[in-house]
């Protein structure tokens, strides 16, 4: 066993060291100077292989923290309970809910799915010995920190030495019972889609956990010991026969599927996301066309693909809408809400960018727009010459800017009116600016990703995103925008920044876009 | 009319796939193109195709002694893996291609009629194409390529896909509409190449050249080309 286990170890780890190279080679301007032989490099090789093993040893230990910190540390403070018990009791509700959430065993990773299913190493030599790796893992990396958090929360000691063990029983009874549940059911389920009842567990955990303490009642030491006990008794008898199951490789078979293994990683497009897209495509006589050539050809695709270009931008409008009128209402009743909204929507208009950001389909629009149409179409040459391929873009253009002009509109509409029942303003342009900065911010964000589609197409035929260029503008986008929290600027000044910049920036990148779209916009080989 | 390249040569990295392409494609002829695996066949397409772009040399198409560029219009190219639009249906995808193409249409035919030459069947017509199958995905992939009647057809392994019945009547068809074209046939099926073309051509080395028929019987062709390919540097 240990001897499968080394070897799995090292395939994780010669692919982990091909992708970082992968990724080093993906960098702008590295990659033009970095030949293929890199990936025999032995030098880059020992490099790799240093960052992955400071990778193992990280993740070992920033999870816990991390989780630790957040989810029972911070919380603590929430409650007037003993902060101890508090601790205890948020603990145990959380491994419960952990427990079923992940087991480890029953992920399906691609790792798992190289090594069982594509390289046939001996399923339950491979699972078993990942999965004490795995559980090692776990209690070196909880221990530190149920020592340290405990003793901040004055956790008795010993409480907080068995902590880590309590979450190794609970994680053994866990899948001791999804073996059990396969002999007698032959079935294994993908533990990332979790059914109803596994649901409604975490959703009683939750609850339970986070809910008990705010109306006083905590488990104190004396109950954990007792549920401890009775845990770890458990799990000794789970590990013996989790140790004894022989049909590992039969279980894998049915949680190893392509589509299972391939569904983590929707975002990066494979073969699985494809799926998805096409999963869009709604069929309906009723939708036809009376245009022609092109604007026929996009008419068609924006009234087969409703459900994530209108559907979400309708649903989007009303949520906008229910949150304006509940802040009118709001300011109606309360007269310290109504001041403070006046005072915050005079400054506030840069927090904007952040929400038209968020609230853009374009991203998403263009990926369909990809995944089910230029993929395919791109292979002809005559989808390619300059008057399709400008005539299309102007169609989309126009879409994607119409689109997201109705949330824009309310957001718009709505924040001058909230404006003007709050108090109004001195200046009364300040109406007219805030409605056109929220508009031209629309406008911009539109432009914007669809020129960058078009001007640096980053997918390659298998739909993977190959260009790192456009990753970096992605960032930065995400990065500008989120920087724009931070700022607090009069609407004014801030909202006719916004303006001159939203024109500026639109008209030259169409300009460009026209330029030389017809050149760049093509498959990646 | 002819397709003539002239010193075509690409590199990935330091790979050398295309070395020297020189050769002249002549309309009214099938042209069998044969290759080892990673020969790069689908290279030479692509490069045809300006899918990629090439390193050095040039290629060109040559009417009544004339030189011009090959244009968009010039080129059909169908792909071994079968890529159209799934959110269509088949009819639409056609009247979207006849559509954008109707300049060059010389005799337009009704849609049902171009279904009816690809033998599309009635019910299949108004299905959005993500249900097709693959085999029918092919089709309709070689039918709109068809319909433009491009001066040069480029087919990267279009046969395989399809059942037997099917690739007969393709083969008959790709025969009856050859009179108007150069089509350039890549495969890896040697029976099918002597079967179906004129002329074959191997790609081997990064260098094109033509196998002389010499009123050889198919057996001896046979391995002549085996022994073309097997060549050591």
């Amino acid at each position: 066993m240990l001897k499968t286990f080394i070897t799995s170890f090292k395939l994780q780890n010669t692919y982990r060291v091909n992708s970082i190279i992968y990724s080093i080679k993906q960098l702008p301007v590295v990659k033009r100077i970095l030949p293929n032989s890199l990936y025999k490099s032995r030098g880059l090789k020992i490099f790799a292989n240093i960052i992955s093993a400071l990778w193992e040893l990280t993740s070992v230990f920033i999870g816990k923290i991390i989780y630790i910190a957040s989810m029972i540390f911070m919380a603590l403070s929430l409650y007037n309970t003993n902060s101890s018990d508090t601790f205890i009791h948020l603990f145990v509700f959380l491994t419960l809910a952990g427990g079923v959430l992940n087991t480890y065993m029953l992920n399906p990773t691609k790792d798992k799915y190289y090594a069982i299913i594509l390289m046939n190493i001996n399923a339950r030599e491979y699972g078993l010995s990942n999965y004490y790796y795995q559980l090692l893992k776990l209690i070196v990396g909880f221990l530190p920190f149920t020592i340290m958090f405990g003793m901040i929360a004055n956790v008795p000691l010993w409480v907080q030495l068995i902590l880590p063990f309590f979450i190794l029983s609970v994680k053994l009874i866990v899948m001791n019972y999804c073996i059990y549940n396969f002999k007698k059911t032959n079935k294994a389920s993908n533990e990332n889609l979790p059914n109803k009842f596994v649901w409604s567990f975490i959703g009683i955990c939750l609850l339970l956990g986070y809910g008990l303490p705010a109306i006083g009642i905590t488990i104190n030491s004396t109950i954990f010991l007792f549920i401890c006990i009775i845990s770890i008794i458990l799990g000794i008898y789970s590990l013996i026969k989790i140790h004894s199951f022989k049909d590992y490789k039969k279980m894998y078979k049915k949680i190893l599927t392509e589509s299972n293994v391939y569904m983590q990683e929707k975002n990066t497009g494979t073969q699985a996301m494809k799926n998805v897209s096409l999963n869009q495509i709604e069929l309906d006589k009723r939708y036809t066309s009376n245009k022609f050539g092109f604007a026929y050809f996009h008419e068609l695709f924006v009234k087969r693909h409703r459900k994530i270009l209108t559907t979400a931008v309708k649903k989007q409008s009303l949520v906008i809408l229910a949150l304006i009128v509940a802040m009118i209402i709001g300011i109606n009743v309360n007269s310290e809400f109504k001041a403070k909204t006046n005072e915050v929507l005079l400054v506030y208009l840069p927090y904007f960018v952040f929400i038209m950001y968020i609230i853009n389909r374009s991203s998403s629009v263009t990926q369909a727009m990809f995944m089910n149409c230029d993929h395919s179409m791109l292979t002809y040459r005559i989808y390619r010459t300059p008057k399709v391929i400008l005539g299309i873009f102007k169609e989309r253009l126009k879409t994607l800017i119409v689109i997201n002009l109705l949330p824009a509109f309310l957001i718009g509409g709505g924040l001058a009116l909230l404006l003007y029942l709050s108090g109004g303003t001195d200046n009364p342009l300040n109406y007219v600016i805030l409605f056109v900065s929220i508009i031209s911010m629309s406008i911009f964000f539109s432009v914007h990703y669809l020129v960058m589609y078009y001007l640096l197409q980053p997918y390659n035929v298998s739909t993977e995103i190959k260009s790192s260029t456009y990753k970096v503008v992605q960032g930065l986008t995400y990065l500008v925008s989120w920087y724009m929290i931070q700022i607090r600027m009069p609407i004014f000044s801030f909202g006719i920044a916004t303006i001159i910049f939203c024109i500026a920036y639109s008209l030259i990148s169409l300009f460009i876009a026209y330029k030389f779209a017809p050149k760049t916009f093509k498959l990646r080989i | 009319m002819k397709l003539v390249i002239k010193n075509l040569k690409k590199s990935f990295d330091k790979k050398q796939v295309l070395k020297d392409i020189n050769f002249e494609f002549e309309k009214g002829k099938i042209y069998g193109l044969l290759g080892r695996n990673g020969a790069g066949k689908t290279t030479l397409f692509n490069c045809l195709n300006e899918d990629l772009e090439i390193d050095s040399g040039k290629f060109f198409i040559e009417e009544d002694g004339k030189q011009r560029k090959m244009e968009a219009d010039d080129i059909g190219y169908v792909l071994s893996t079968p890529n159209v639009p799934e959110f269509l249906t088949g009819r639409e995808f056609l009247k979207f291609f006849i559509d954008i193409n109707k300049k060059r249409i010389k005799k337009e035919k009704t849609i049902d009629e171009y279904f009816d030459f690809m033998k599309i069947e009635n019910e299949d017509r108004d299905r959005l194409l993500k249900d097709y199958s693959h085999g029918m995905k092919n089709k309709m992939q070689m039918l709109v390529n068809i319909i433009a009647s491009p001066n040069v057809l480029l087919l990267d392994e279009p046969l395989t896909s399809f059942d037997v019945v099917v690739a007969e009547e393709m083969k008959q068809m790709l025969k009856e509409i050859k009179k108007d074209h150069i089509i350039i046939f890549s495969t890896h099926i040697m029976e099918l190449a002597l079967d179906l073309c004129d002329d074959i051509v191997i790609l081997n080395k990064g260098l094109l050249e033509e196998i002389d028929k010499n009123n050889l019987d198919n057996e001896h062709l046979k391995n002549k080309i085996i022994d073309a390919l097997k060549e050591e540097e």
